[in-house]
């Protein structure tokens, strides 16, 4: 693998860490509720049962069937595996399994509704046909996977089977 | 440097509207403002009162706001009733007390709609302030100013929300009128305010103690007569005054944005010699700095006029009447010329007023268009107001502050009611923000 530049690495990581930050976010704000927004209004508990009942595309039945049985340990899985995704690429810890676990869930969003139409869908911004910012996001965390950011920084470089000649990626 | 408080606070907001626009200041603005939502689910609350007036709000609780865990009430009978509101809207049940101090030592509750007789709110709401309870209390604020006040520090001791149920408030019909017309000077100058609620009928209740021995001499009620028409004894009450007067004072007060200078008052017992202690006919005039006045009259032998605000300016003439319609009569042409519109929007209190001149196809004359009001949407958007002030801090439209105002006002007209006279009402205590 060809050595990385310091702005390349540096570029790497901070794709990373705000990927990180999505799923983080994500995962704890759908823990947090039941909540209140800022003005006032009740927020109910978070469920998987929406999404998955709204599937759509050629994949749609086996979502339908996972939403009969979201309400359950769906809809805890669900925030704890984003936030955890999250942690581990902001910090740089267990950053590989982060980044397989960040694309099995972009996956199954994408494949849960891929948009086919490439029209106007209520409720959702921009318009879409085949790409969608799941896909784009999900191509991103395989591009922070192979370029092994974690020997870059992050606490994985504390760890042994990190810590290799090779973890000195970056060229001056 | 050492600024004080108020010169800080006036440096920001100069700086701050110095540099409004300024893209990357602005930005540092945004980020100051970067929030996300704030934990809990539904507030927890326990009623203190469940008779007529508490179960009214008992029904309007919206599940996603509050869960009613518990009721005290020294008469199980309004216990039952309570009961059966809770049943009807297929909401949980919840637990009994006849002590409400009982309540608030066993329930993990946050806060506490109190809804008992007016002699009972300062001593019961204080003591819930001071237990750490949120507090919703029913209008009169208390029975006499210095109850008033230390219901206000008592919340401010303790940093826990206290909100006064001037329903009105939080009438979508009265924030249309209060931004679209008054604030816009649609009036023009107001200088009086004529304020009434008219009845024909005898205020008695008719009712049944809970059973043969009930005594409720222990919570201060000699005999079940004095508990069940409390309204009708000085000890407990500030009779039509406080009952039906504050409400619409409170309004004034809202509308003219400001509080009454003095009153003069006359009234008396003229047409149920019953026993009872409280007028069943009063007459009161307050009046106002810049000339303004407010003329109230509540009787019991004429219900012809019903119950409603009028404003008349000198550009036109609003009316609110009976908490569901709104007109508005152009001054000029002395008739009804402009139409109110009011729009809910989704469950909140927000509105829009719009002045628009209405005419039919036919061309008829403009009529006094009106949108009924919903009466009960006010109850259910206080409640929820409230507690939405408790979770996330969002602010009140009647707090400790504005209730004050008007109940000292009605306090001094009881007083010179009494008197036959006119008092001069003295200035708050301190400033109030």
């Amino acid at each position: 693998m060809p050595t990385l530049s310091r702005a390349q690495g540096t570029a790497l990581v901070l794709l990373r860490t705000l990927i990180g930050w999505h799923f983080l976010y994500e995962g704890y704000y759908k823990l947090v509720l039941p909540a209140w927004a800022r003005g006032g209004t009740p927020m109910a508990k978070w469920s998987a049962a929406g999404y998955l009942a709204g599937a759509t595309g050629p994949l749609a039945a086996p979502f339908h069937a996972l939403g009969a049985v979201a309400g359950s340990w769906i809809d805890l899985a669900v925030p704890i595996g984003l936030v955890l995704v999250g942690l581990s690429l902001m910090l740089g810890l267990f950053t590989r399994a982060g980044c397989w676990g960040a694309m099995l869930m972009l996956a199954l969003f994408y494949l849960s509704a891929i948009p086919l139409t490439g029209t106007p869908v209520p409720g959702q911004e921009g318009e879409y046909l085949l790409v969608s910012k799941n896909l784009i996001e999900f191509v991103a965390v395989a591009v922070i996977l192979v370029s092994r950011t974690e020997r870059i920084a992050g606490l994985d470089l504390l760890l042994p089977s990190t810590r290799t000649p090779a973890a000195t990626a970056t060229t001056a | 440097m050492n600024l004080t408080p108020e010169q800080q606070a006036i440096g920001r907001r100069n700086f701050l509207k110095a540099v409004a626009g300024v893209p990357a200041l602005a930005g540092l603005g945004a980020a100051a403002a970067i929030s996300g939502p704030v934990r809990g689910g539904p507030m927890r609350i326990g009623f203190i009162g469940v008779g007529g007036e508490g179960r009214v709000l008992l029904a309007q609780v919206d599940p996603a706001y509050a869960t009613v865990l518990a009721m005290a009430d020294i008469n199980p009978s309004q216990l039952a009733k309570a009961d059966d509101v809770l049943q009807k809207q297929g909401r949980r049940a919840a637990t009994h007390y006849a002590d409400w101090q009982d309540m608030i030592a066993h329930e993990d509750i946050e806060g506490v709609v109190v809804a008992v007789p007016l002699w009972a709110h300062a001593d019961i709401v204080c003591e819930c302030l001071d237990a750490g309870k949120h507090v919703l209390c029913e209008k009169m604020m208390a029975w006499d100013v210095a109850g008033c006040e230390r219901m206000r520090q008592t919340a401010l001791k303790n940093r826990k929300v206290l909100e006064i149920g001037y329903q009105r408030n939080y009438n979508p019909m009265y924030q249309a009128a209060h931004d679209g017309i008054i604030k816009t000077g649609l009036l023009g100058d107001v200088y009086l305010s004529r304020i009434l609620w008219h009845r024909n009928g005898n205020w008695r209740r008719q009712g049944e103690p809970p059973s043969k021995d009930y005594n409720p001499s222990k919570w201060g009620y000699p005999t079940f007569e004095h508990l069940w028409n409390w309204r009708l004894y000085k000890r407990y009450s500030r009779g039509l005054i406080a009952e039906l007067a504050s409400h619409e004072m409170n309004i004034v007060n809202w509308f003219f944005g400001a509080e009454q200078t003095s009153v003069m008052g006359t009234g008396g017992i003229y047409r149920f010699k019953d026993g009872r202690e409280v007028p069943d006919h009063v007459y009161a005039t307050w009046e106002y700095d810049g000339g303004r006045t407010a003329v109230f009259s509540s009787i019991e032998s004429n219900a012809f006029d019903h119950y409603y605000e009028a404003f008349f300016g000198t550009k036109a003439t609003l009316i609110l009447q009976g908490e569901a319609e709104a007109y508005l009569f152009d001054e000029a042409t002395g008739r009804p010329a402009t139409g109110l519109e009011v729009t809910p929007k989704g469950s909140g209190p927000a509105l829009e007023a719009s002045e628009s001149r209405v005419a039919d196809a036919a061309g008829r004359g403009a009529g006094a268009s009106t949108t009924p009001g919903d009466r009960l949407l006010a109850y259910k958007n206080e409640i929820s107001a409230f507690c939405a002030a408790v979770r996330t801090g969002a602010p009140l439209l009647c707090g400790p502050d504005r209730a004050m105002g008007s109940a000292r006002a009605c306090i001094m007209a009881v007083e010179a009611i009494e008197k036959k006279t006119r008092l001069e009402i003295p200035p708050p205590v301190a400033a109030r923000t």
